[in-house]
């Protein structure tokens, strides 16, 4: 029994621990935020919030765009999403259960797409967007980041329906189900949790990206939050405590999120479909 | 009429062939069995039946009408899979009834909200209700409508699976082991009720396994396979008292039918040294033969007696198994006789006697044989000699 508690002990402490690795950063931007510019740079660092600052944060609504900032974040980030997991079930499916010459090259060249940095594709991609008109233009934001969590996505989804028995669709093909009808009615709610999975990973992505956003978008009204955040932080001066007010409202909507889709990333759908 | 004709079926996986030229024709209201070992290509017969894999060549006919290009779904046939591989997310009720759902789905249901409205229209429009309602009362399902599957045992599933074949008032059920994961005891129950669901829905019947007594008991008719070729077509009484070849003899019958090295000569037909006289339908065969033969003869015509007994055979006990209402005694022959199990050669025999045996292994016995009901077959070739 002892030997149990204290292993019990020790499993909590260790969470804790990592607990603290992963939400001091949080905190310490929460904390700096609420610090007057005179007390950041003391020799003792303050480690309470000070509470009369805070009406920084009204502060920093009034002063900058940040609304807008996190509506254009929030669409770019939403719109990869949709358009992520739209574009990805079908090959995701197809790479699973169809037999075609040349899967496993698809297969490899969508990793290999990967293995390019972003940068490396931005002048390409601006001529491009001058061509489509794409430029300046938070739809144009949308299909680049898709362009990168697609594979991705494709891959995950692929792993969830190859898990899917064959024999389910077998029985719904029997019940009078075209594939698109499977993949809907069938598929799609069993691998839900996949789903939700993809999503945080396509919208995080979508939410958090920099060059192509800071690059291809040039009016104040379509900035994102990424690139405005950075705009704070000058050649001279980067207002500290402004910078990390706005780092807490631009990390909050990213976390409501996550914590909305988790709740569907649960295992065990599954189970009960075949026997044991 | 859901009378099945399959004509010339041939399925080959890359150079492999897996069924070889199969022709049957399975009568309205039939309970086929298809029977055969794991890998004799019955649950590919039956998948190309229900249009989950192509054919290769040949042609199936429902009735009057040529199926084998239609899909699953226009075949009017339902199938219940050995996994019963049920919607898991979706609630028993919601699996008996979705075929019927598919039945009225339009492309718009897909539309979120709208379409969930329609579907729950449809689910509950009283044709579709009413048929779960009653499918789910002759299964016993009816307190169970809106549990999801994972929540049922083993039987129940099963049940559903059937519900979900029911359901749509199929002409054909199709039926691959749909028992193999169920324990013996739930096995004999589900047994019993899908012969009672066979005789009334009064439809036709194709059901895969590899078990002969769910050959036996259910089947109208049997169609044996070994290696993706028929071997004998007929209804349970034929296959058991008339087996086409050796391979048929040995496959039906627990324990299998003993199968005999015997020669036919001038000298009249002899089992090693002893000579045997045969009934004349018998004789008439053996005469036929002239050479070489297997003489087969089923463990409960075997008697064990005494030595100065006319046409008997010697041999040792080797083993005794007991088996409640009856013993299996297996005997080993004097060398010169043989006998031939399935594929492989023993001297060693099994006989059936009824009651508990005191016989101890070593004791020399002799075994006479009630031929009535034997029958013969050519060593070379393995299949029947008729006279």
């Amino acid at each position: 029994m002892t030997s149990m508690s204290w292993r019990h002990g020790m499993h909590i402490s260790a969470v804790l621990a990592l607990l603290g690795v992963a939400a001091f950063p949080i905190y310490w931007m929460l904390v700096t935020s609420l610090t007057s510019s005179a007390e950041t740079f003391a020799d003792v660092p303050r480690l309470v919030p000070d509470l009369s600052q805070l009406p920084i944060y009204n502060a920093v609504f009034s002063t900058t765009q940040i609304g807008v900032w996190l509506v254009n974040s929030a669409i770019v980030a939403a719109g990869t999403t949709v358009l992520s997991i739209a574009l990805a079930i079908l090959p995701a499916y197809a790479l699973s259960r169809l037999q075609f010459r040349g899967k496993g090259l698809l297969g490899l060249c969508l990793f290999a797409s990967q293995m390019l940095p972003e940068v490396m594709l931005v002048v390409p991609l601006y001529a491009i967007f001058v061509t489509l008109g794409l430029l300046d233009t938070l739809l144009g934001l949308i299909l680049v980041n898709s362009a990168f969590t697609v594979p991705v996505v494709i891959w995950i989804l692929k792993g969830a329906i190859d898990s899917v028995p064959v024999e389910l669709e077998e029985a719904a093909r029997v019940d009078g189900c075209s594939r698109i009808e499977i993949l809907l009615l069938i598929v799609a709610p069993l691998i839900a949790p996949t789903i939700a999975a993809a999503s945080v990973i396509a919208f995080f992505h979508g939410w958090n990206e920099y060059v192509f956003a800071l690059t291809f978008v040039s009016s104040e009204g379509l900035r994102t939050a990424s690139v405005g955040l950075a705009g704070f932080v000058g050649e001279l001066i980067t207002p500290i405590e402004t910078v990390m007010a706005v780092g807490i409202i631009y990390t909050l909507p990213a976390i409501t999120f996550y914590l909305v889709a988790q709740r569907y990333v649960v295992a065990g759908m599954t189970s009960g479909a075949i026997k044991g | 009429m859901a009378s099945i004709k399959l004509a010339h079926i041939t399925k080959n996986f890359g150079s492999v062939t897996a069924i070889k030229d199969i022709n049957l024709d399975v009568v309205d209201g039939d309970f086929l069995v298809l029977l055969g070992p794991s890998g004799c290509g019955k649950s590919t017969l039956l998948r190309m039946l229900a249009g989950l894999e192509t054919i290769s060549d040949g042609a199936i006919y429902l009735g009057d009408r040529r199926i084998d290009g239609l899909p699953p779904s226009e075949r009017d046939m339902a199938f219940v899979f050995q996994s019963y591989a049920l919607y898991p997310h979706k609630s028993v009720g919601e699996n008996i009834g979705f075929p019927l759902l598919m039945r009225y789905f339009r492309w718009w249901f897909h539309i979120p909200i709208l379409g969930s409205i329609a579907k729950r229209r449809v689910e509950r429009s009283p044709e579709v209700a009413q048929s779960v309602t009653r499918t789910a009362k002759i299964l016993g399902l009816t307190e169970m409508l809106n549990r999801l599957p994972r929540t049922l045992s083993g039987g129940q599933r099963q049940r559903v699976a059937l519900g979900r074949a029911m359901v749509r008032q199929p002409e054909v059920f199709l039926m691959d082991e749909p028992l193999s994961n169920l324990d013996a005891k739930l096995r004999t129950t589900m047994r019993a009720e899908i012969s009672k669901l066979h005789r009334n829905l009064k439809g036709t019947f194709v059901y895969v396994t590899h078990d002969q007594v769910e050959a036996m008991t259910m089947g109208t008719k049997i169609a044996l396979l070994r290696d993706g070729q028929l071997q004998q077509f007929g209804t349970p009484r034929e296959i058991y008292e008339d087996p086409a070849n050796t391979y048929v003899a040995g496959f039906i019958g627990v324990p299998a039918m003993n199968l005999i090295r015997s020669r036919y000569s001038d000298d009249g037909f002899r089992i090693g040294p002893a000579a045997i006289s045969l009934p004349e339908r018998l004789m008439a065969a053996a005469r036929k033969a002239n050479g070489p033969t297997l003489l087969g003869v089923r463990p409960n015509a075997l008697r064990i007696g005494r030595s100065d007994v006319p046409d008997t055979l010697q041999g040792t006990v080797v083993l005794v198994e007991q088996v409640g209402a009856e013993s299996n005694v297996s005997v080993e022959l004097a060398a010169d006789a043989m006998s031939v199990e399935q594929d492989q050669s023993s001297n060693t025999i099994i006989i059936t006697t009824p009651g508990y045996s005191e016989l101890e292994p070593g004791t020399l016995i002799s075994v006479s044989m009630d031929l009535e009901q034997a029958v013969l077959f050519s060593e070379k070739t393995g299949e029947r000699i008729r006279d």
